[in-house]
């Protein structure tokens, strides 16, 4: 009842058809989406909507194939198997080649896969009708010539026994970060810290990811999140985010706090940002530009290590005027670091 | 918004029945009413504005046919059928889709109960030219026969004459919302359970190239289709028709249990009984009336069925399966009468049915005559681990559809009612009630909603 009142209070009284509460424009009312956003809304909103959603993966998978809103549910992990389009990445590598054009450096590319791309070979045909190695090699044949790429597949291929992809989330885990990094870092010339020198500090091993969040599936087992500390002397003097209304504010490269929020993954570098600065005591007077999503969070603190300079933009600002927040000219060096699942949601 | 959904669920008809029933009785009509303009608003201002005026070309149609001179009231009869196939067209086929383009719906919306309420809205036409009924003065009680939302969605057809009498005979008391409540939970539990599963089984076999499917994974997806299609639509149907007893409209249900039937004819007489009732009374019996020819008879009445199969599906594969149907009846009509072979038999009709919904999934010939090879081993793969895999998850899906198609559940529930413990088990109809909406709830709790459609009428 007092989940009746409230949606209802929220609908009439609570602005709910009006853009806000539920995302309802004037637009939606007059040509029909309205009635699903509030659904979705409803949805959201439903009380236990945790618990709802858990019967419903629990009795879904076992009445039926194991797909659960796009989401394939194994023994072992979940797997995204939503749909996806050679297109997206024609589309993704235009705006690659779009930024080399303006841009005065030598460039990287390295498109990362998620788990899917790694662990989902025995999936039936049908439910990868577009394999990730399919969109990466056309991601790649797309890409200019002179933008330098990055085999992070094949990387994370040959090491899918490890622990290196997330089992409740597309994203790979600080260990992937860290095998990526190895090739990337002596790529753009530098020696990589060897792995022995790292002390793993386990900040939790019951983080939750998107893929388990879309099911709901509580038997689904939790992945960890790791810092990899490395005490060389070296120090962040500077890291400020500029959040997407231009706001700034100083950020650490570790938020451990957002372990306890909704999005543990915030642990590295903290709540979404379209701009990150950070400058440490490196002294070779190195800069580098970063051009990635969300995948790339966990990769950023290794490369802290080799360079004075380090600026973050988010791959959402890709299409816009990137000058807006940083010289990129002022960076002899940059990387597009980008996750499939990003590329073919929003190209 | 759909039944199928949770803002349906929860919200608008919980608030919707409230309202209504502490309404006094004069005033139930109009709120009615005013509720199914809400209902429909959810599917957009536009899509709102279509309906009245849709309404609003029906009551002048009708007026015009009941007042003007009988040696021209063929003239407002044919223009209001014309205007309400013209909209049917537009908004289902795929070729006239300019008005819905016109109207700038989003991709994939389509207005809710078009095909349902064409043919009431002609029906109704049909009927006052006949003289059957008379025009009614009330524009609201049209209005509503046109969107009532109970009915709206697969709703059950019955004429103006059945519908107005109901209208003011409401039967609205707590046996019947219970009655009612029952009805649109089991339909909930049909869409919502069994359907959905079956569409994703369905989906899973047209995703597969038809070059790569097995014998067995083909015909496990034609199944699916079958069963899927039958439980999406009596599913939907049982939902309305629980919905308008809630609200004090008695309708029959549209479905008796058709599909495991010993004869296609006793098919026929079970599936969507309204909607076949419709074509039969307005274009089978008008046509055959005409001629004295049986073949032609015949004829007529294959190819109405033929008709019915494009209503539904809007292909030349609607029409094919119409056409296997109704051919099906005849012959089935003409070996019985020799005695030379006896036709009958579940599996036989199930075997006519099969291949028949081949033609209605695949919409065109080509593709279906394409389907039936692979489905009889032209692949020269009889079964693969595709199938294997299908079979091993969809199982108890499959075995739980066919049972519940079947009407061996409802007779074993009337025959236990009759025992000594009857009354025992009777009592636990709310519980496992309760618990088909907890499940159904718990399906809907991603989207909010059941979207998967195989067919939107």
């Amino acid at each position: 009842m007092t989940f009746i009142m409230g949606i209802s209070t929220a609908v009439i009284f609570g602005g709910g058809l009006t853009e806000g509460a539920s995302g309802v424009s004037k637009k939606d009312i007059l040509i029909g989406s309205a009635g699903d956003k509030l659904t979705e809304s409803v949805a959201d909103k439903l009380p236990f909507v945790k618990q709802w959603r858990s019967i419903g993966a629990e009795t879904g998978s076992k009445t039926g194939e194991p797909v659960v809103n796009d989401v394939y549910i194994s023994e072992e992990r979940l797997l995204d198997v939503s749909e996806r389009s050679l297109s997206s990445a024609v589309n993704f590598a235009k705006a690659v080649n779009s930024f080399d054009k303006s841009y005065g450096g030598t460039l990287y590319f390295a498109a990362i896969p998620t788990s899917t791309g790694i662990y989902g070979d025995n999936l039936p045909s049908y439910l990868s009708s577009v394999t990730e190695k399919q969109l990466t090699d056309r991601l790649y044949d797309e890409i200019d010539g002179n933008i330098r790429k990055i085999d992070a597949y094949t990387i994370l291929k040959m090491l899918s026994e490890n622990y290196i992809c997330c089992r409740s989330d597309t994203k790979w885990t600080s260990y992937g970060a860290y095998c990526v990094y190895r090739t990337v870092i002596q790529k753009l010339g530098f020696i990589p810290i060897s792995y022995d020198k790292y002390t793993i500090r386990h900040v939790t091993d019951n983080y939750h990811g998107n893929l388990y969040s879309r099911t709901g599936y509580m038997e689904s087992k939790a992945d960890i999140l790791d810092i990899y500390e490395y005490n060389d002397g070296t120090e962040i003097i500077e890291c400020v985010g500029t959040d997407y209304d231009g706001v700034s504010k100083d950020i650490g490269l570790y938020d451990i706090d957002a372990v306890e929020s909704g999005n543990p993954y915030n642990l590295y570098l903290g709540e979404p940002m379209a701009f990150i600065k950070i400058r440490t005591t490196v002294n070779n007077e190195k800069s580098l530009l970063v051009i990635g999503d969300e995948t790339a969070d966990c990769f950023i603190p290794f490369l802290t290590k080799h360079y004075s300079e380090i600026a973050f933009i988010s791959a959402d600002r890709c299409g816009e005027n990137i000058k807006e927040y940083v010289d990129t000219d002022l960076y002899e060096q940059a990387v597009f670091l980008v996750g499939l699942d990003y590329i073919t949601e929003k190209y | 918004m759909t039944y199928s959904s949770l803002l349906f669920i929860y919200i608008f008809f919980p608030a919707a029945l409230g309202i209504y029933l502490i309404t006094p009785k004069k005033f139930k009509e109009l709120l009615l009413y005013a509720e199914s303009l809400v209902f429909c608003g959810f599917m957009g201002i536009r899509v709102l504005l279509f309906m009245l005026l849709y309404s609003i070309v029906n009551y002048t149609a009708g007026l015009l046919i009941y007042q003007v001179k009988p040696k021209v009231k063929c003239v407002p009869l044919a223009a209001g059928i014309l205007f309400d196939a013209l909209m049917l067209i537009s908004f289902r086929a795929e070729y006239f889709s300019y008005l819905h383009d016109f109207i700038k719906l989003p991709e994939g919306t389509d207005i809710a109960g078009i095909s349902i309420f064409t043919l009431s809205a002609i029906g109704y036409l049909a009927d006052i030219y006949k003289g059957s009924i008379r025009a009614d003065r009330n524009f609201i009680r049209l209005s509503l026969y046109i969107m009532m939302f109970p009915r709206l969605i697969m709703g059950t057809i019955v004429s103006y004459d059945t519908f107005a009498h109901t209208g003011r005979n409401l039967h609205i008391n707590m046996a019947e919302i219970g009655s009612g409540l029952t009805g649109f939970i089991k339909g909930a539990a049909k869409k919502v359970i069994i359907a959905d599963q079956l569409f994703a089984l369905y989906s899973a076999v047209k995703a597969t190239a038809l070059s790569e499917l097995s014998a067995a994974a083909a015909w496990l997806g034609c199944m699916a289709y079958l069963l899927c299609f039958y439980f999406t639509l009596s599913g939907l149907s049982d939902m309305s028709v629980g919905l308008c007893r809630c609200f004090g409209y008695r309708f029959p249900h549209s479905f008796n249990y058709p599909l495991f039937s010993p004869r296609i004819r006793v098919f026929v007489s079970k599936w969507h009984i309204q909607a076949i009732h419709w074509f039969r009374k307005y274009i089978t019996r008008p046509l055959s009336s005409m001629t004295e020819n049986p073949y032609i008879s015949k004829l007529i009445f294959a190819g109405v069925w033929a008709l019915s199969g494009i209503w539904y599906s809007f292909s030349i594969g609607g029409a094919v399966w119409g056409l296997i149907i109704g051919a099906s009846v005849i012959a089935e009509n003409k070996l019985s009468k020799f005695r030379r072979i006896k036709p009958n038999g579940i599996i036989v009709t199930m075997f006519i049915l099969a291949l028949s919904f081949v033609f209605l999934a695949r919409g065109n010939i080509s593709s279906s005559l394409g389907y039936f090879a692979v489905m009889f081993g032209g692949n020269g793969n009889l079964a693969d681990s595709f199938a294997v895999y299908l079979l091993k998850y969809y199982i108890v899906i499959l075995l739980v559809a066919v049972y519940a198609s079947t009407d061996l559940f409802r007779n074993t529930i009337a025959r236990v009612k009759d025992m000594r413990f009857g009354r025992a088990v009777s009592s636990l109809a709310p519980a496992v009630l309760l618990v088909l909406l907890f499940i159904c709830t718990a399906f809907m709790a991603y989207s909010g909603q059941s979207d998967s459609m195989i067919i939107s009428l």
